[in-house]
């Protein structure tokens, strides 16, 4: 059966709907989506509906700040269980929550040297394309030390 | 004087067994009964608590004890599944609709890696964020940050909890080890290491509850121990970074589920932090049971740390806090959980805790918090 919306090999799209927003083909111009509500003033992640907070639909879409401060931050030294898509072999790495200036903290990969990881640190978001077993280009993101 | 009392509990012990599901149920429910002096047809509901069985696991289980046409109903919510049981039984008590009840709480945990899919997102997996032990890592990473709070605070939590279950027969693990041993035990997600860390596994625990009256008329008095409090609720918006959550807010300020849950317990039972005697609280790993001892207001936020260096959450401490070994050495065989921590606190007011006995202990708590800030309070009393 072909569904209007299955991706064709090639197509990009995002690791989730309603996740990034900005044109996919410029990786510059992404950005992590987020869910502004005008009624109690949070901002929450990803684009939805209704405002996780306090239930109320008077929300719009906005872009994440592309720059953020690692609030914490851990090291997963072992395969995560599941469909997990890194590096083969494993590699440890960096898993941190990324305070914007938008009012959250955003569950993260930081790509960066784990002996370099630290509670402050500068971060800059850092979208990246994946190619799928199907040929798709999925894109996904993690954040990285900003550059000076 | 509660409305409803424990009439009698009963166990199977946590760990790894070649026995069924049915088995292990089935064991700690008749232990409960013959504990409470009643038979399972007296009985006028039950409540199984689980999260990783299949569908009508109770009636599956409690079938082995005799025929029934009671009401039999599987309850979930995640490490709090145990604390949403028991408050069903209680309510339904309290309704006046039966007076005598079973709550079991029973699991047989999926050998090797759980299936992440059950509580993340694929994309979530796909970036490697499908590790529960990594949220609990980045509480304490934080916790150090802001408090000072140190690995060695972390280490002493896990060797007073594998300490004390050398004494307990439930345990899984019912070993010592050295504060050098677990500091020296590899890092699963920094700064949590395996012997810091609970593990899932099988087990099972049941509790026989009655209303007051029925106690009486059971000649029961002198053994019931009195629910001063069965309270359980889920996090609010943003008030609790745990899995499977992707982000949370840096600018709400909603308060904990522990503090939620323990306050709705303590103003129920009218009692304070400084009137119990005794405390099992879920050490998923052992940085989690020195923020939870803040959250149950055992001291101020941030003082947490000092509480295991002044040796006051020992047994002989002001405060003991998981005299049975906690779930760091008896695992975490999620459903069963919190009916396991009310069968150590029920020993303890009863007197019957051999070398984990807390002197003259009158009061006890018991917290189990998870998975979608799931988490539940029970205060006992005798
Ligand atoms: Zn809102």
């Amino acid at each position: 059966m072909i569904t209007a919306n299955k991706s064709a090999a090639g197509e990009r799209v995002p690791i989730r709907e309603g996740l990034l927003t900005g044109p996919l083909s410029r990786l510059d111009r992404v950005r992590l989506a987020g869910c502004s509500c005008t009624t109690c003033g949070e901002t929450s992640l990803g684009s939805k509906n209704i405002c996780p907070n306090c239930g109320g639909d008077a929300v719009r879409e906005v872009s994440l700040s592309n720059h953020g401060v690692l609030w914490s931050f851990t090291v997963v030294r072992h395969r995560p269980p599941g469909n997990y898509k890194g590096p083969d072999p494993f590699v440890p790495f960096g898993l941190g929550l990324v305070e914007l200036s938008d009012g959250l903290r955003v569950l993260s990969p930081i790509r960066c040297d784990i002996d370099k990881l630290k509670i402050g640190l500068e971060l800059q978001f850092k979208p990246y394309v994946r190619k799928d077993d199907d040929g798709r280009e999925v894109v996904a993101f993690s954040f990285e030390p900003a550059s000076q | 004087m509660s409305d409803v009392v424990i009439l009698g509990t009963g166990m199977h012990p946590f760990g790894r067994f070649e026995k069924s599901y049915e088995e292990l149920g089935a064991e700690a429910a008749a232990a409960a009964l013959r504990d409470a002096g009643v038979e399972w047809s007296q009985i006028q509901a039950a409540y199984l608590s689980r999260m990783y069985l299949p569908a009508t696991s109770g009636a599956r289980i409690l079938r082995r004890l005799g025929s029934t046409d009671i009401s039999i109903v599987d309850i979930e919510a995640a490490c709090a599944s145990g604390g949403a049981a028991l408050r069903q039984g209680v309510l339904a008590i309290r309704s006046g609709e039966v007076d005598l009840a079973l709550v079991l709480g029973c699991e047989k945990m999926p050998r090797g890696f759980m299936d992440p899919s059950m509580i993340y997102s694929q994309w979530q997996i796909e970036l490697g964020m499908s590790l529960n032990p990594a949220y609990w890592s980045m509480r304490a990473r934080r916790h150090m940050h802001d408090y000072g709070t140190t690995e060695l605070q972390i280490a002493k939590v896990a060797h007073k909890n594998h300490k004390n279950s050398v004494h307990n027969p439930y345990s899984m693990y019912q070993k010592e080890f050295s504060l050098d041993e677990i500091l020296n035990s590899p890092l699963v997600c920094d700064p949590i290491r395996r012997l810091e860390i609970c593990a899932p596994d099988d087990g099972a625990a049941a509790v026989v509850v009655a209303s007051a009256k029925r106690a009486r008329q059971l000649g029961a008095n002198a053994k019931a121990i009195n629910i001063a409090a069965c309270c359980h609720t889920i996090a609010r918006y943003s008030a609790d970074f745990r899995c499977p959550a992707d982000s949370m807010s840096a600018t709400a300020a909603n308060p904990g589920p522990t503090e939620v849950t323990a306050k709705q317990a303590y103003d129920r039972a009218g009692l304070g932090p400084r009137d119990i005697d005794c405390f099992e609280v879920q050490d998923t790993d052992a940085f989690c049971e020195i923020e939870i001892c803040e959250s149950l207001g055992l001291c101020v936020p941030g003082e947490g740390g000092r509480l295991i260096d002044e040796g006051r959450t020992e047994i002989g401490g002001a405060t003991p806090v998981n005299m049975s070994g906690g779930l760091i050495s008896k695992g975490e065989p999620v459903g069963a959980s919190h009916l396991g921590q009310l069968v150590e606190i029920v020993s303890q007011l009863r007197g019957q805790a051999g070398p984990r006995q807390v002197a003259d202990a009158k009061v006890g708590l018991a917290h189990v918090l998870g998975a979608g800030g799931n988490c539940a309070v029970t205060i006992l009393q005798r």
